[in-house]
């Protein structure tokens, strides 16, 4: 069939016809081929130029309508409709080619610009030839609304549409919603107070039946299309129960943990358990929570470091001790003797120092009467399952005594007469004295557990006599008892001692020997403690000598200093090569010189120089090198052992081979410290109870915590010296009595003070224990939504700029120069003064002290200015104004206020009579940026004032004005997460980093995304009335869709083309909206247009030229590009 | 030495959310740039086929421009990607066709990049001079 085209070319006023001769462009399009009609008309898009095609169809019988004019993105739906309605399909009929933004209005030369507009009308003449019928597929809309953002713009139009009867999610990342309005104090500029006009929106929020609210949620995914959504919404766990919490607040009052408030922008601290300010909306309380504190996670039995500490702060030493008690029996033990891995990670170092968490925990167990220390609740289990320990060290009574509370009945069995095993046996009382073991295991036999002692088990009754007796389940935890030997000439002479031995002597004797002149071998914990009781039990000399040099002592440092400060000497890298024996005694050793300890896998392999010797003369040689689990228990079981005495289980339940045997500690691990041994002993007990209770031991077994993001180190911790531990003289440490004495209160609250909170939430549970309606769940996990919806309005809101980096204006570094928002947050009745305006104490950003007598105001700081934002914010000035006369008001009429200002633009209803009115209050306009803000006097009247440096651009001059407040009207800024919510949304970003409306005049709530709108100050800086008025814009456009009920999708989506696929599948791997399935029936890939959204990722590739994006076909871009190129061609 | 002045042809496929309302706003805000660059509007950089680049060349132009969103920011949530792929390939098949690498630009221009359009435009057209015509369609049809 002969195509009979029609080309109309519109002068838009002058816009096109100032740089395009268009007459001349018609006569040329009216020689193309099929071209029956091209006229030139003065506006196209008016109704006599629609008018024109649509006659002209019948008229001429035209098959076909080319209209050059503006961009298709402003009109190419307006001549689209002309030209349906002039009876052909409007996407097979009609192209629209731009000579406006890309011809007329880029270009300045008349006979280029007429030329390129020719060349691509040629190129939609071709292009339109080539076009196909198609229809727009129609689907329906759901009539939900998802707003994303609760501030002012969010509750609006979520208040709009559920009033129109629709029904609302609105989602908000904070605790309440209200945003940056409801942080405010007044409006400008008829000073209404925000809150007055705020919460009641907020409430009616809270309470419309329409409105879905999801407070400290947020969206992670939009999947779907315009009127048929998907949202997956997040929903941060609160740790608090909404539907119980009453919002009474006795939570909050017995938090021990500190951190600044969000919400009054540092000016005010808040607790861990907090509500950002008394009208929250909801009234529901939330707990703060960061990954667990770093001492929590690095202790081996996960022991709440941060909780205790934080419950020492409170000065409530009992609940600490039990919140100890939750994760290991032996505060006042390991307040002693543990080795401290939490301090070493401890985040205070970045500060000053670590923590001194050990002996904080001595410290909160010595304070309390462990006779009078209440039990735990505990529900007992069957008789039936009883469960046998061996072993009373350190993993025997812990697993006994996590099985105890548990509710089992536990029967410990020791083979030696006193429990406690090598805390008893091994640590020298002057470290731990005897009575705080026992106080302690005294409170573990209260919980039940029966400890018989002198009862060995092996050889009269064996681990197979235990299961036959009925326990049910037996938990190994003899240790390592046995000392290591040297294996060289002359050990077993007379005056040569074992490490292990000697001290078990002494500790339960009290009769260990030595003679004046002792060495020591061996370089770890045993060895220093051989040497330091051997110095007390009467040793002149005591020598201790070891292969490691002195940073690779496997001895814990403060003990080696303790030694050597009791004078014992230290002589590193030397190897015993022989001991000298006279008669049958030792008389000495000969050493060599150790080169090196381990190889260069870590493994211990000792190399010696062989030439480089010596012989020390002594009297008795103390052997401390290691030790060695005991088998005898063993005996006459069939028991899974290591060659070397070791039990094998499995690393993480502790489970043998053997059903119903676990072991742990050190008969397993090997010599280790006592809360590894602590930490066995508990996961022991945990599945000793999952075997006994049938469950699998693994399945869903809580992991250790995990994780870095921990709370920022809170700009008020200054550095503070470590507490130190007082400790008996020198002089004195003759016997055993305890050589530390532990802090006193004043400096355990002190060093507890010094915690950073790493975790924010201390897990304390002060809070579970004081909320009476048992709403605090600490377990609770975030929660997952999604939420079906036909259109999305983002209210997202700005951030404020942060006037840090300015150095120019010392904020940060001078107390009293203030952000507008801390500003509003001082004159806020629940911000930190109750409203008060008063300057903040230097020594203390939380203290505020005594009114102003001169504040100056500074506009634009990082508005107007080309380094930081070219716009302008367009709410500061007037704010600004507000702020004068809230001083004026509130300070008194003698308070002398300086405005610094560029312009002042006070353009809205009612501004520039708010800005006479401020001025009729005596507030002083000076028209000049300020530039400096500096605390060096010049003149005795600045002395101990801020300065404000600036030039009177009115006068010409430069001010120097001494004030005692400064504020600082920052920019509002695009979110700090814009670039990821455009991305969630599919908005664009404009050039100042707002989102991107549409159209900037035309469309000013619709984005990129069909069905996604935009309100508020997320699109640019908006006052209040705007930011209302464009979200009540974005709820009449999301009604407007839901009201339809029905939307139409574009159809320039793919088609495969049935006769030509392969059924190669790469399309399918390529589609990025799962849009392509394949036929297994037909071999061939096959499109669901409800799905595809057109982008062409598979026509693209598709390497046989199946797959085709309709409208946007290989013929059709074919023909623009031979029609742009034709000249050049057939030149 | 009046022969006039070399005016390349550069045929631009553009993305319709991004650098194509970058060239209308290069227009609203009158950025003005050589009349050389001729526009074909494509609803994603991705959709640009290669035989649509070669088709160009072949037909005569000098330069195909290509312009995509900023990674990441996708309206198709990859197919610039895709584009990028893409070219890198095909910069290696045009050169050994005698096509250089500098005919081909893809650049990423966002909605709100007006200038960015008008100096990539300029940029290219300013390169294109100093290669001189591309010899390929003349070759081709001879």
């Amino acid at each position: 069939m002969q195509e009979r085209i029609g080309f109309y070319i519109c002068h838009c006023g002058i816009n096109i016809a100032s740089r395009v001769r268009c007459p001349e462009v018609a006569e040329y399009v009216a020689t193309l081929p099929d071209v029956v009609v091209s006229r030139d008309y003065l506006f196209m898009c008016s109704d006599p130029g629609q008018e024109l095609i649509e006659k002209d169809i019948p008229a001429y019988g035209l098959t076909r309508v080319v209209v050059a004019s503006c961009s298709p993105r402003m009109h190419e739906n307006t001549f689209r409709g002309a030209v349906a309605r002039g009876g052909l399909n409007p996407f097979r009929c009609f192209h629209h080619v731009c000579v406006r933004e890309h011809v007329s209005w880029v270009h300045t030369d008349m006979d280029e610009a007429t030329e390129k507009a020719k060349t691509l009308v040629r190129a939609g003449v071709r292009r339109v030839a080539r076009q196909a019928d198609l229809f727009p597929n129609t689907f329906p809309v759901n009539p939900n609304t998802l707003i994303v953002g609760g501030g002012i713009a969010g509750m609006q139009a979520a208040l709009d549409i559920a009033s129109a009867g629709y029904h609302v999610y609105l989602v908000e990342k904070q605790p309440t919603i209200g945003g940056h309005m409801l942080q405010y104090d007044k409006t400008f500029p008829t000073l209404d107070c925000a809150a007055c006009i705020g919460t009641p929106k907020m409430v009616s929020v809270g309470q419309n039946k329409n409105i879905d609210l999801l407070t400290y949620a947020e969206v992670e995914e939009l999947s779907g299309f315009i009127g048929n959504y998907t949202a997956r919404v997040r929903k941060k766990a609160r740790y608090i129960d909404a539907s119980k919490c009453t919002g009474c607040g006795e939570c909050t009052k017995v938090c021990p943990v500190d951190k600044p408030n969000e919400w009054d922008v540092g000016t005010l601290k808040r607790h861990a358990v907090y509500r950002s300010f008394p009208q929250a909306v909801p009234i529901t309380f939330v707990i703060d929570k960061n990954d667990r504190a770093p001492c929590v996670q690095t202790c081996p039995a996960q022991t709440n470091a941060q909780g205790y500490i934080a419950l020492i702060k409170a000065g409530k030493y009992l609940e600490a001790t039990q919140l100890i008690l939750e994760k290991l029996p032996f505060p006042g033990s390991l307040g002693r003797v543990c080795p401290a891995p939490c301090e070493a990670v401890c985040r205070r170092k970045k500060v000053d120092e670590p923590l001194s968490i050990r002996n904080l925990k001595r410290f909160a167990a010595d304070q309390v009467d462990w006779d009078s220390l209440p039990l735990p609740p505990i529900e007992k289990k069957s008789e039936d399952d009883r469960v046998a320990v061996i072993g009373s060290g350190p993993a025997g009574l812990s697993a006994a005594y996590f099985l105890a509370r548990m509710g089992y009945p536990v029967s410990v069995f020791e083979a030696l007469g006193v429990a406690g095993g090598m805390m008893r046996t091994g640590i020298p009382d002057y470290r731990l004295p005897p009575a705080i073991l026992e106080r302690e295991i005294k409170y573990i036999e209260r919980l039940g557990v029966n400890l018989h002692l002198n009862t060995p088990i092996g050889k009269d009754r064996t681990v197979d006599d235990l299961f036959h007796q009925g326990f049910r389940a037996v938990f190994v935890a003899t240790g390592t008892h046995g000392d290591a030997k040297l294996g060289i000439p002359g050990e077993d002479a007379q005056g040569v001692m074992a490490g292990v031995a000697f001290l078990k002597r002494q500790n339960l004797a009290g009769d260990a020997r030595v003679g004046e002149d002792v060495v020591v071998i061996g370089g770890g914990a045993v060895a220093i403690d051989v040497a330091r009781v051997a110095r007390r039990i009467g040793a002149k000399r005591v020598r201790l000598y070891c292969l490691e040099a002195c940073h690779e002592m496997p001895a814990w440092e403060e003990e080696v200093h303790a030694a050597k400060a009791e004078g014992i000497e230290i002589h590193n890298t030397w190897g015993p090569a022989q001991i000298l024996v006279s008669e049958g005694k030792a008389r000495g050793i000969e050493f060599k010189r150790c080169t090196r300890v381990f190889d260069d896998k870590k493994r211990f392999s000792p190399a010696y120089d062989e030439a480089q010797r010596q012989e020390v003369c002594c009297d008795t040689v103390l052997v401390a090198i290691g030790q060695r689990p005991d088998t005898s228990w063993a005996e006459g079981s069939n028991v899974p052992l290591h060659p070397r005495g070791y039990v094998q289980a499995d690393e993480r339940t502790f489970a043998t081979e053997r059903p119903g045997l676990f072991a742990g500690g050190e008969v397993y691990t090997g010599p280790s410290i006592v809360v590894q041994a602590v930490a066995n002993g508990h996961e022991a007990a945990i599945s000793i109870d999952r075997y006994l209770r049938g469950e699998d031991l693994l399945e869903a077994r809580p992991e250790r915590p995990k994780g870095e993001q921990w709370n920022p180190i809170p700009d008020d911790a200054l550095p503070t010296p470590r507490a130190k531990m007082p400790e008996i003289a020198l002089d004195q440490r003759q016997g055993f009595e305890e050589v530390e004495l532990g802090f006193t209160e004043a400096q355990a609250l002190e060093e507890a003070s010094r915690c950073i909170a790493c975790g924010t939430c201390s897990e304390c549970m002060l809070c579970v224990a004081n909320c009476k309606a048992q709403a605090i769940d600490h377990s609770m996990k975030d929660e997952v939504l999604n939420l079906d919806v036909g259109s999305v309005i983002v209210a997202t809101g700005f951030d404020p700029l942060d006037p840090t980096p300015m150095h120019e204006y010392g904020y940060g570094k001078y107390s009293n120069v203030y952000t507008n928002l801390e500003f509003e947050r001082l004159s806020n009745a629940t911000g930190p003064t109750a409203g008060a305006l008063l300057m903040r104490d230097p020594e203390n950003r939380y203290h505020f002290t005594s009114p102003p007598s001169s504040v100056a105001i500074l506009h634009c700081i990082g508005s107007r200015d080309v380094n930081h934002h070219e716009y302008c914010s367009r709410t500061c000035c007037m704010y600004a104004l507000k702020y004068a006369h809230l001083l004026k008001d509130k300070v008194g009429h003698d308070v002398l206020v300086y405005n610094f200002y560029i312009d002042m633009r006070c353009f809205g209803k009612g501004y520039e009579e708010f800005y006479r009115r401020i001025q009729g209050e005596g507030v002083r306009m000076v028209r000049g940026k300020a530039t400096r803000v500096t605390d060096e006097a010049e003149s005795p009247e600045e002395e101990g004032k801020l300065v404000v440096e600036a030039e009177d651009t009115l006068t010409g001059k430069l001010l120097r004005v001494p004030v005692d407040m400064v504020v600082l009207c920052t920019a509002m800024e695009p979110r700090k997460d814009t670039v990821d919510v455009a991305r969630t949304f599919g908005i664009s970003i404009g050039g100042d980093g707002f989102f991107l409306e549409e159209h900037p005049k035309l469309e000013p709530v619709s984005t990129a995304t069909a069905g996604v709108f935009l309100a508020g100050a997320c699109q640019g800086p908006k006052d209040i009335p705007d930011t209302v008025a464009q979200a009540k814009a974005a709820a009449s456009m999301a009604q407007a869709l839901t009201s339809l009920g029905r939307v139409e999708v574009q159809p320039m989506v793919s088609s495969i083309d049935e006769d030509i696929c392969v059924g190669c599948k790469v399309c399918i791997g390529l589609c990025p909206y799962s849009a392509i399935e394949f036929d297994d029936r037909r071999g061939i890939s096959v499109v669901n247009d409800a799905v595809c959204k057109g982008c062409g990722s598979c026509a693209g590739y598709c390497p046989s030229g199946a797959a085709k994006i309709r409208h946007f076909t290989d013929r059709q871009i074919f023909g623009e590009i031979e029609g742009l190129l034709v000249a050049r061609s057939a030149s | 030495m009046s022969e006039k002045q070399f005016e390349p042809n550069i045929v631009a496929f553009l993305c319709n959310w991004c650098t194509f309302t970058a060239a209308d706003l290069a227009g609203t805000s009158r950025l003005i740039y050589p009349s050389n660059v001729k526009i074909i509007r494509m609803m994603c950089s991705g959709m640009v086929d290669p035989k649509y680049v070669l088709k160009s060349f072949l037909e005569g132009a000098d330069g195909v421009f290509i312009g995509g969103c900023w990674p990441g920011d996708c309206h198709y949530i990859n197919g610039n990607m895709k584009a990028r792929r893409r070219v890198a390939l095909m910069h290696e098949v045009l050169e050994r066709f005698g096509i250089e690498r500098d005919r081909l630009w893809l650049r990423w221009v966002a909605a709100s990049e007006g200038n960015a359009f008008a100096d990539t435009v300029t940029a290219m057209t300013g390169r294109l001079k100093e290669l001189g015509p591309c010899r390929v369609s003349r070759e081709a049809v001879a």
